[in-house]
This record gives structure tokens, C-alpha cells and sequence, in this order.
């Protein structure tokens, strides 16, 4: 292919040599942040409530603090206590093939297994290391959220009869949820860029398609400025999405 | 005050010194990535050492010329030639057309071929067996310049990774089905996993490493070449590879 300049330097005969790689890339970035913000969402509220768990009676008052309290609090410091990066090569390299393996995988194991692996194995890993990590940032969060809602409205709802479920739902998570959006917002933004980290393990996203790129053309600024702009593109839609909802949920919150 | 060092003294000292200093005298920071085993590997005292290290120190010494290595990534390593972090380049860099264009090799110091690492039980006699299958590279290598070749470059079928042992991590935990690379390498990682073997493509040709430089820096490229003669005409190169690949040094070519 001829040598494409833009502005005298930039190599786009490069970018598009490698577009259908780049538009795989920018989906698979996409799809990775979407399933792993909806996951870790979940993950957090689960783990979030956990960490919250208290009974006044045994069993429930042991249970609550041996298997929700402790646990969950472990988790949380562990992952959030830990580079993202070492749990992805982590979970990949160790956890993974401990489970899914073509030889001995406790999980899934044979010719399903290898399939399996070299198909979606990166994919797979990444999207549970994400998950896993968002899922402990975002529990600190539903905490937060949870913890800066007057007691007296929980004491208050209990005493009128509705359960603990029911004053979660109706009463705590709506209030909770409208404060819990601005750090929810940074943590979806924080998680699409971090997804870049899975290009280490061979995932084709968008930080592996530049590096891919740079590696045959060892030329660095097209590749990696194509990316970035698209990563931005993506925060800024990201930003826009958040501000929407605060939008949404804050109003009649107006002083 | 090591900011201070670090602003001043090469402002002060190169205005005081500045056309007494010898080239010679400058300290040459040679780039290698540490990943490279038996090539260059950091040892658990966390200095980087073989076969490239014995060979480049050797040739170093010969030549006159003072060197620290630097172990620089793989990915970054020909950034960090073209914007002067490091002068040269010795981590087992196969010398082709596309590369020459632009930087400069020196006479080449080994000789390498691509092996195919793959499973036991694979079939595959050589590359053209591995179409539709799942292919590991190091990005940027040659064997992704061979699998690009062969495959197309932005087939989803090949899967880059930083570096050797992750590919044949990847391979053992099959996430892919063969790993292409530099035959050194391969050859030393392959007999690590018991499960694994090594396949040799007859077509593939012989090739050489060379010592990488930043086009047109003739001087320091006459000093490695006298160096690299020098200690292959005195049998210290016959001897470095002796100890690090428990053979015979081949005959080189001159250039």
C-alpha cells in the first residue's frame, strides 16, 4: 500500500490497513465495559449489602458476621489492595486453567474445554478479573451510599412494619442511588480505560490492535493517537450518560 | 537536590567539558529486553544476564567502548532507540528488509531460525498446518511477521503477546494451538513443559540477530563491527556460545 500523509507526518495508510482490526478492537472494548459495568454493578450491590449484614439474635447474628461480614470484607480489601494488572495475569494464567483445562479443568474439562479456552479464554478472563475488581469498588460505593442515609428512616420504616427488603427497595436504595451516581459514573469511566489492561492475556480490544500496529510499523503515534481519541470518545459519551441520569434522578432535589 | 543534580550538572558540566569528552568516554546505554531467556533473563539478583549480554559486553570491551544495559520492554524497544534513550539494541533483533530500512545491523552474532512450538498430540508439520487454527506470536516478531504473512495481519486467528513465555503459557494452557518464534527461545521454553514439542518448518529460512543501532550512526556501527570480528576471530565468541546453547558456533556470514 502507498504511504498515506496527513499533515506531512501521520501514516494513515496504516489506520486503515488495520481498520477492520481497529472496529473489532472498539467493539470489543465496548462490549467488555458494558458487561462488566451491568456484572460489577450487580457484584457490588451484592457485596455492599453483605458488608452491611447485622442480626441481633443468633444463628443469624454469627452467620451475618462469619460468612457475609468477613468475607465480603476480605474481598473487598483484596482486590482493592491488589494491582489490577496481577489479578488479570492472575486469574488467567492460574485461576482459569485450574478450572478449565483440556486435561484436568475441575470445571470443564476435554475437547469442550480447549474450544473453549481458545475461543473465549482471554475474553472469559478478563471480563471475571474486571468484574471481580469493579465489583469491590463499586460494594465501597453502595456502601457509602447506603450508610449516608439517615438511620432514623430505616428505624422508622422497620417500626411501621415494612422488612428489611422492603425498606431497602423503597426507602434506603432510591436516596442511596441518586448520591451513589457521580462515583458510579467515575468507576464506569475508570473500568472502560482499565479494560486495556486485557490486551496483556491476548484479547483483541483496542489497546492490543495499537500495539499489534505498532509492533509491525514500529511507529507509535498513529496507532496509539487513533486510540486514545476513540478511548476519549468513549469516556465523553460515558460522562454525557451519567450526567443524563444525575439529571434524572435529581429532580425535585433542587434548593 | 537530586532534581538539582539532575538540572544542573549536565548544563554545568557539558558547558565545562563539552568538546574535551571523547565519545568513547560517553557511557552507552544498551537496550535488552530481560524476557528473553537464554538470550537476556534477569537472574534472581536481578542482573540481566545471557547470551546477548556475554556477546555484547564482549564485544564492548574489545571495542573500547564503556556500556550499561538497560532492560527496556520488547513492545517500546525500537521507540526507545529512535528517541535516544538507548544507543543500541541487542535483544535477539532478526535482521530483515523491512527493518533495515530503518535502523542499522551490524554483521549478524547468531543464527536463528523460526521454530513451531505446538502439543504432543498435534499433527502440524509446519506453518501451512495451522491455518484456521489459533497461532501465538510475540507482537512484532517474526514469526507475527510470518503469521501475518501467511494468515493476513489482522486475522483474528493469531494472538499477540508481550513475550515468549506468555505465548507458551498460553499454549500450554491451551489457549492457542502453536506458538511461533525465535528457535533459541522456543527450543528453551518448549522442553520446560513436558506436555509440548517443537515443530520445524523446512521452509523457513535461515536468519541472522544483528546489534540494532539508529540509522546513519556510523561511528558506534564500526566500533561494534571491529568488536564483533575481533572476538570472533579470537574464539571468545565460539566460546560465549558454547555456554549458552551447548554447541558448536555455526559459520557466519560477514554481513
Amino acid at each position: 500500500m502507498e504511504p498515506i500523509l496527513w499533515f506531512g507526518w501521520f501514516r494513515a495508510d496504516i489506520i486503515a490497513e488495520y481498520g477492520v482490526m481497529f472496529w473489532r478492537g472498539l467493539q470489543m472494548t465496548i462490549l467488555v465495559t458494558v458487561i462488566c459495568i451491568a456484572q460489577g454493578t450487580a457484584l457490588g450491590l451484592a457485596i455492599g449489602l453483605a458488608r452491611l449484614a447485622e442480626a441481633r439474635h443468633s444463628p443469624a447474628r454469627q452467620i451475618c458476621r462469619y460468612l457475609l461480614r468477613w468475607p465480603s470484607t476480605v474481598y473487598v480489601s483484596f482486590f482493592r489492595g491488589t494491582p489490577l494488572f496481577v489479578q488479570i495475569l492472575l486469574i488467567h494464567f492460574a485461576v482459569l486453567p485450574l478450572f478449565i483445562n483440556p486435561a484436568d479443568g475441575l470445571l470443564i474439562s476435554g475437547e469442550t474445554a480447549r474450544s473453549l479456552k481458545q475461543n473465549y479464554g482471554a475474553f472469559i478472563s478478563g471480563i471475571l478479573a474486571l468484574t471481580l475488581n469493579s465489583g469491590a469498588y463499586i460494594s465501597e460505593i453502595f456502601r457509602a451510599g447506603i450508610q449516608s442515609i439517615d438511620r432514623g428512616q430505616i428505624e422508622a420504616s422497620r417500626s411501621l412494619g415494612l422488612s428489611f427488603a422492603r425498606t431497602m427497595y423503597h426507602v434506603v436504595l432510591p436516596q442511596a442511588f441518586r448520591r451513589m451516581l457521580p462515583p458510579l459514573g467515575n468507576n464506569a469511566i475508570a473500568l472502560l480505560k482499565d479494560s486495556s489492561l486485557i490486551s496483556a492475556i491476548g484479547l483483541a480490544e483496542l489497546a492490543y490492535t495499537a500495539r499489534t500496529v505498532a509492533g509491525a510499523y514500529s511507529r507509535y503515534w498513529e496507532p496509539y493517537l487513533s486510540i486514545s481519541l476513540m478511548y476519549w470518545t468513549l469516556t465523553l459519551g460515558l460522562a454525557w450518560a451519567v450526567k443524563r441520569l444525575e439529571a434524572r434522578y435529581g429532580r425535585g432535589d433542587t434548593r | 537536590m537530586t532534581l538539582l543534580k539532575k538540572i544542573l550538572l549536565p548544563l554545568g558540566l557539558f558547558a565545562l567539558v563539552a568538546g574535551n569528552v571523547h565519545a568513547q568516554n560517553k557511557e552507552l546505554v544498551v537496550g535488552s529486553s530481560a524476557t528473553y531467556r537464554p538470550f537476556a533473563y534477569e537472574n534472581p539478583a536481578k542482573e540481566i544476564v545471557g547470551y546477548d549480554v556475554d556477546i555484547i559486553k564482549a564485544v564492548a570491551q574489545k571495542a573500547g567502548l564503556q556500556i550499561k544495559i538497560v532492560n527496556t520492554p520488547w513492545t517500546g524497544i525500537f521507540a526507545a532507540l529512535n528517541n535516544g534513550d538507548v544507543d543500541l539494541v541487542i535483544s535477539g533483533v532478526t535482521i530483515n528488509e523491512k527493518r533495515k530500512q530503518s535502523y542499522d545491523f551490524t554483521a549478524p552474532y547468531f543464527e536463528a531460525r523460526q521454530l513451531i512450538g505446538v502439543h504432543k498430540d498435534s499433527t502440524a508439520k509446519g506453518l501451512k498446518d495451522l491455518a484456521g487454527k489459533k497461532v501465538g506470536v510475540v507482537t512484532g516478531s517474526t514469526g507475527d511477521d510470518i503469521a501475518s504473512l501467511e494468515f493476513g495481519k489482522t486475522s483474528p486467528d493469531i494472538k499477540r503477546f508481550e513475550s515468549t513465555p506468555v505465548a507458551i503459557s498460553e499454549l500450554a494452557n491451551s489457549g492457542v494451538d502453536a506458538v511461533i518464534g525465535d528457535n533459541g527461545v522456543i527450543a528453551f521454553r518448549v522442553q520446560e513443559h513436558k506436555q509440548l514439542k517443537t515443530v520445524s518448518d523446512p521452509n523457513f529460512p535461515k536468519e541472522y540477530f544483528g546489534i540494532v543501532v539508529k540509522q546513519g550512526n556510523k561511528a558506534l556501527l564500526d566500533k561494534l563491527n571491529t568488536g564483533l570480528a575481533a572476538i570472533k576471530a579470537d574464539g571468545t565468541y565460539a566460546k560465549i556460545y558454547k555456554t549458552w546453547f551447548q554447541a558448536e558456533a555455526p559459520a557466519l556470514p560477514a554481513q
